[in-house]
């Protein structure tokens, strides 16, 4: 009788998210255009997403996405933690790195945009400094389109994994990094030997939901180029919109989905096989 | 010496992390014509504020019904979010129902499913429901995509408050209903709050399922308008969609600087 308790949140995800799940694989499988009848093409919709002009541009950007926000949000993070831990007027730091992560990714396209955009605020002060680039247009060449959103990636999401590490860095207990110095350890040898195999959990749900954010990259890319010029700087995320609701491939959007999905999900139980593991107390 | 690079890295961090603000701020407020657009890290003389934020207003598909959607969908679909969610980690944890493990499974598995994967059968099943473009399909939605993470955390706070206090209950008679409101949601309100916070922030900055299912004469929120303002550059000036794109993300910014705390709560119980 208990589990009445239950039926919301049960019928909710069943109805809007584990239905149209399975109807996206199930549609993936036909040629459908919205009207008309469906056709089934096996797995033709995959087979012509693969062989389409764009498909090696849109995994080399989702890829890009994926290995730069490693590299620049999540190793950033991980740096101004380490730096502004116990320092003099680290909450002021803290509070402007953290600023932008509340932001839209629509706000963050927008002002990028401005900033990035030919006569923006970039090239001003490039031109200002007698530098190269006072007048590239930054955003119609791939891959520095691409190089240059994950920069705006960076700005807005490298305050939250700096907070997380931080976090992180607050437990280690203050034990093994007593020993370590009185051991003779110091500056990187203590954080390389001693702090980093600590901070691992942490790390590993930070870099599990850092591939995760990547792969599904849309807001700031359709807000900037959306994929553009043509669809140079698509990302899968944005591939899947555009071959949905403006192309009306609904079956190929349909199997674009379903590859971000799998890529997701595997991406995903990095994390998650830590997290669902022994519920603590219960 | 490490000191002193210390201090630079960290300076010249913060420095670079409030170029883009200022920029925001100083053309926000700068005058709307294309002339002033040569100088653009130079501070305007002039206040323009308020009146580049009635331009944007004034432009169909983006004002105060976008703004009535954004406030409906951020405040209500978390609030019924919580609540769902925490009756079904009460149920799975306290009340220890049959199959908890699985029901457990079914509902915190629907995390990794991307937006994407939901976008062509709910636009296709809308349309033929006449869910598509109203307040109350995109509430539906916004509820539903909360659930599995809420429910995770609520399931994990609700797990380390001693068994006794439940078993106390029941001895003096308690009903569930009264188990559920008078004891675990009054002991549990940090948590409640940390779901609520971070369900807030992405239904108010949430781009793709207001684009895929609402329009910005009908049912879309204000970040989905926003994006339409920066397609109809060729009307509205950078001053305009930039004084717009800081009254849309100042709301979700003070939110989240404010709740950190507890934000670090909703972090600590993900874990």
């Amino acid at each position: 009788m208990d589990s009445v308790l239950l039926m919301p949140a049960a019928t909710l995800v069943v109805v809007l998210l584990y239905a149209p799940f399975v109807y996206t694989c199930f549609l993936s499988l036909f040629e459908y255009h919205g009207v008309g009848a469906m056709k089934f093409t096996g797995l033709g919709q995959y087979a012509a997403f693969f062989t389409s002009t764009s498909f090696s541009s849109i995994v080399e950007n989702t890829l890009l996405w994926v290995v730069g926000t490693l590299i620049l949000p999540v190793g950033l993070g991980l740096l101004a933690a380490v730096l502004t831990f116990g320092m003099w007027g680290s909450r002021f730091v803290r509070l402007v790195l953290l600023v932008p992560y509340g932001m839209s990714g629509v706000a963050i396209g927008v002002l990028w945009g401005f900033i990035l955009e030919p006569g923006g605020a970039l090239n001003q002060a490039l031109h200002f400094f007698h530098l190269p680039g006072g007048a590239t247009s930054f955003l119609e060449y791939a891959p520095l389109s691409t190089v240059l959103m994950i920069m705006a990636a960076t700005w807005q999401g490298l305050g939250v994994n700096m907070l997380l590490f931080a976090v992180g860095l607050q437990s280690i207990p203050a034990e093994p990094l007593e020993a370590a110095k009185v051991d003779g350890a110091e500056g990187f040898t203590l954080f390389r030997l001693v702090t980093w195999p600590l901070l691992r959990p942490i790390t590993v749900i930070v870099v599990g939901l850092a591939i995760v954010n990547g792969l599904k990259t849309f807001d700031i890319v359709w807000t900037l180029t959306q994929g553009g010029p043509g669809l140079a700087s698509a990302t899968l995320a944005v591939s899947m919109y555009q071959t949905t609701f403006l192309a009306q491939e609904y079956g190929q959007g349909a199997a674009i989905a379903v590859l971000l999905t799998v890529l997701a999900s595997a991406a995903a139980l990095i994390y998650l096989r830590r997290q669902i593991a022994p519920p603590k107390g219960a | 010496m490490a000191k002193y690079v210390r201090a630079i890295i960290v300076t010249g961090l913060t420095v670079l992390w409030l170029a883009p603000v200022y920029l925001l701020v100083v053309n926000a407020i700068g005058p709307p014509n294309a002339l002033s657009l040569s100088h653009l890290w130079i501070p305007p003389s002039s206040f323009h504020l308020f009146s580049n934020l009635s331009s944007a207003w004034h432009t169909s598909g983006f004002g105060a019904p976008n703004v009535v959607n954004t406030l409906v969908y951020s405040l209500l679909a978390p609030a019924i979010a919580v609540l769902f969610a925490a009756l079904a980690g009460f149920a799975i944890v306290v009340l220890r129902v049959r199959f908890a493990a699985g029901w457990f499974v079914l509902i915190f598995g629907a995390t990794i499913f991307p937006l994407q994967i939901l976008a062509v059968p709910l636009f296709l099943g809308y349309g033929r429901t006449h869910l598509y473009d109203t307040r109350l399909g995109m509430m539906a939605i916004y509820v539903a995509v909360a659930v599995p993470f809420a429910m995770f955390v609520m399931r994990n706070f609700f797990g380390v408050i001693a068994r006794a206090v439940y078993e106390a209950a029941v001895l003096d008679g308690a009903s569930v209903p009264r188990i559920f409101f008078r004891i675990y949601v009054p002991m549990s309100w940090s948590a409640l709050v940390a779901v609520f916070v971070l369900q807030f922030t992405f239904v108010w900055n949430d781009l793709f399922l207001g684009l895929s299912l609402s329009t910005a004469t009908g049912a879309q929120g204000v970040t989905p308008a926003l994006f339409g303002l920066t397609s109809s550059y060729g009307g509205a000036s950078y001053p305009v969609v930039l004084a717009a794109a800081l009254g849309v993300t100042l709301p979700t910014v003070l939110v989240f600087l404010f709740a950190q705390r507890f934000f670090a709560v909703a972090l600590a119980l993900g874990d």
